[in-house]
């Protein structure tokens, strides 16, 4: 697996960097989704994203159904790069793309999770992808992440303004089949949903596995294990204390040194991504139309 | 195979980013051994792409901007810190001084820290204009008899304005964004990130002298007011001079965070590339003394002889902009310098030679090589002033200098290391040549280097150097 990784992973930085360029859009006939004014777009531009994406994994592997899922159907092993850049295009067409192309790309994702389903070995309980609570899951540990990463390590949002995104965020839930009055619309009613869902929550053998090789993975450089290890100190500390505990992850609270020195990595690899081809552009483009949306 | 959807389509964009550290360790193996090309590219894409046709002005920072986008101008505090804190103030001064480390680093790294330059938008007149008042006690347009609120070039951490003072000098005035001096001080505190970086992007160096260096570096270049102090030193030294000229500092308007010199007008690299030879070879001359003559006599190295700090006048006169990375050296730390040349040029003396550089810290003393393998590995960096008779400087040799430099794979390099107090210096052997290669510059260097050597002091060469003697004459003597 490890070698499999290794051998496929070769231009993760520059596919995803494509595929986020991508779903930027050079002209654009509407504002999309969310727009210029939305909360969402400060949100998905702020350096914590890494975090916040190692974080949303994290929580979602606790989910047995999904991680079955994922275990059973585990191409993304095979071509995690692949896998990756497709997430990526689809995030970024979906918050920054027109509404036309965000619903079509949505489209594209229920079509194939309609085939999706099996039956959990751990559980014996049958599971489908299309299924609206395993998706609401997805959703929910998105959104709160998202959250949680930016509060620590980001750009924090006035605190009205994360109702405002849990709100906004609704939308993206209801593209991939999730019925709006089952979303949470509040910070609250996030938590709420959480609290809800956490007794069908456990840390099953794959979603173990699978984790315990995302946060180490083998072999790396000593210096860009440092990296690594800022990112994974960071999701680790942003989740739930009862996550930790199922993962068996031992994490003292965060120093505000240690938070600075990880702030500090968050930046550089911003900068890395923004190295990319197209990226800066990209970001510019969102700059300027969100300027032209916020007084001067 | 489907249900991998699931997770797919949750995971943030940001989790691909986190990955790629995974992939680093991929990428930078056959990076390793990719290095020292285009180390003169950086230096040779002088043409200036700032707004209209402003004169170039301190304009090393900006050097790899397309246009100041004023359409992105940074209008709040806020702002500055979310383009240049966590970093990425660092990593753009760092991208600045890549040119005297380039040659070590990586493309794709390379690629990134110019892609951070491009990515810092000029302050907005407002910003700029605020900065002004705290730090000259009034608004620009009370401070100055004429503002002009439009920046004209990018500058260390800052940006350039042009202004007339009270008292009518046309005058360039370089403004810093403000409270990125505090954030860089506090990000160059992570030594360990700053380490993991440095041995990431140049792996070729010796990456705890590199680190100091940056530092100290960077960390003068936050407060304006030492660049004053050098350009001072620099301008009070040249004064006179018939070939080099220093823009005067402008006193009171000089700060911690707003420096105020004369405004210089003068033909652009790009332009000087148009005069004929003679004119080109007049130019180099002025450069080549400009450095030697600093570095002995002044013992002071400005750590960017870079073609967008030039502006050309006429039978070789040069103006000399931008002193925010001059390195002082101590009468001891230049010894072991003029020894090494001494030893090589003058005496011949290839032990002596050897044991200079060792005495410098830049061979490992009791290194199982012949003298003879140490002096054909390292002649290449004295080739133009071994022996006397005029030398064209191609860009080609300044190629092989910068591939002699970065070749890791002769049985010589595991010896060799370049000491903290010279890292900077590499900027001659990685930059000044790559200048004089781009204008095929021909001269007697070794002549013009008895005349400036200490231990030499040869009569004068050239026309220019017989305009220097008279110049050097007629000054009253210095310490420097």
């Amino acid at each position: 697996m490890t070698a499999d990784l290794y051998a496929t992973a070769t231009g993760l930085i520059e596919r995803s960097a494509a595929a986020y360029v991508s779903g930027v859009p050079e002209d654009a006939a509407d504002d999309g989704l969310f727009g210029p004014a939305s909360v969402a777009w400060r949100v998905s531009a702020d350096l914590a994203s890494p975090v916040a994406g190692l974080r949303s994994l994290l929580m979602q592997a606790l989910h047995p159904l999904a991680m079955a899922g994922v275990d059973q159907h585990s191409g993304w092993r095979r071509d995690p790069v692949g896998r990756l850049a497709a997430t990526s295009a689809y995030l970024a067409t979906v918050t920054f793309g027109e509404r036309a192309v965000a619903e079509q790309a949505a489209a594209r994702v229920r079509r194939i999770h309609d085939h999706v389903r099996g039956v959990d070995a751990v559980t014996g309980r049958p599971y489908a992808a299309g299924d609206p609570a395993l998706l609401l899951w997805v959703h929910a540990a998105l959104v709160q992440s998202s959250l949680a990463a930016v509060w620590a390590f980001g750009t924090p949002p006035p605190a009205r303004d994360s109702d405002r995104y849990v709100e906004e965020m609704m939308v993206a839930a209801e593209l991939v089949g999730v019925p709006r009055p089952l979303v949470p619309a509040s910070v609250a009613e996030l938590e709420r949903y959480v609290s809800s869902v956490r007794p069908g929550l456990s840390c099953t053998p794959a979603a173990r596995e699978s984790m315990a090789y995302l946060l180490d993975p083998p072999g790396l450089d000593e210096e860009v294990a440092g990296f690594w290890q800022d990112v994974r100190d960071a999701a680790i500390a942003v989740l739930p204390e009862w996550a930790r505990q199922m993962y068996g992850y031992d994490a003292p609270p965060l120093s505000p040194g240690r938070r600075t020195e990880i702030r500090q990595s968050l930046g550089v690899l911003d900068a890395m991504f923004v190295g990319q081809p197209g990226v800066l552009e990209a970001r510019q483009r969102i700059t300027l139309r969100m300027r032209t949306g916020r007084p001067a | 195979m489907k249900s991998r959807r699931l997770l797919a389509t949750t995971m943030a964009a940001g989790a691909a980013a986190a990955l790629t550290l995974v992939l680093l360790r991929r990428r930078l193996g056959p990076l390793r051994l990719d290095r020292g090309r285009a180390a003169l590219r950086l230096f040779v894409r002088g043409g200036a792409r700032y707004a209209a046709s402003a004169p170039r002005l301190f304009a090393a920072a900006g050097e790899q901007r397309q246009l100041l986008r004023e359409d992105l101008a940074l209008q709040t505090a806020e702002d500055v810190a979310g383009t240049l804190g966590a970093m990425k103030g660092v990593l753009m001064k760092i991208g600045q001084m890549a040119s005297y480390v380039d040659g070590g680093l990586s493309p794709a790294v390379r690629r990134t820290l110019a892609r951070l330059q491009d990515s810092v938008p000029p302050m907005s007149p407002q910003l700029a204009a605020a900065v002004v008042e705290e730090e000259l006690g009034a608004p620009p347009e009370r401070a100055f008899a004429r503002w002009d609120p439009r920046p004209i070039a990018a500058a260390s951490i800052g940006q350039v304005h042009r202004a007339v003072t009270l008292d009518g000098r046309a005058v360039a005035v370089k403004v810093q964004y403000p409270g990125i001096a505090e954030t860089i001080a506090a990000d160059l505190r992570n030594v360990a990130l700053l380490r993991r970086m440095l041995r990431i992007a140049a792996p070729a160096q010796d990456v705890d002298a590199l680190l100091t260096e940056l530092r100290d570096r960077i960390g003068e270049e936050l407060d304006y007011r030492r660049e004053a102090a050098s350009q001072r030193l620099m301008a009070a030294y040249y004064d006179g001079h018939p070939t080099i000229h220093i823009p005067a500092i402008i006193d009171g308007l000089s700060t911690r965070r707003v420096i105020t010199s004369e405004l210089s007008g003068g033909a652009r690299f790009a332009e000087l590339a148009t005069w004929p030879q003679h004119e080109r070879d007049l130019a180099a001359e002025t450069i080549y003394r400009f450095v030697f003559r600093s570095l002995y006599h002044v013992r002071a190295f400005n750590g960017d002889p870079h073609p967008g700090n030039y502006l050309f006048h006429r039978g070789g006169r040069v103006t000399f902009l931008d002193f925010g990375l001059v390195r002082h050296f101590t009468p001891a730390e230049l010894q072991p310098l003029m020894q090494m040349a001494r030893t090589i040029c003058v005496e011949h003396d290839p032990e002596a030679f050897r044991r200079s550089l060792e005495n410098a810290g830049f061979l490992r003393p009791g290194a199982p090589l012949t003298t003879q393998a140490i002096v054909d590995h390292l002649a290449v960096f004295y080739d133009t002033i071994r022996e006397p008779g005029p030398v064209t400087i191609t860009s080609d040799y300044a190629s092989s200098v910068v591939r002699r430099f970065f070749d890791l794979r002769s049985p010589v390099a595991g010896y060799i290391a370049v000491p903290r107090s010279y890292v900077i210096l590499q900027r001659i052997n990685l930059g000044l040549f790559a200048v004089l290669g781009e204008l095929s510059a021909t001269a007697d260097w070794r002549a013009i280097a008895e005349e400036i050597w200490p231990f030499t002091q040869g009569p004068a060469a050239t026309p220019m150097g017989q305009a220097e003697a008279a110049w050097r004459a007629r000054r009253p003597a210095m310490a420097a």
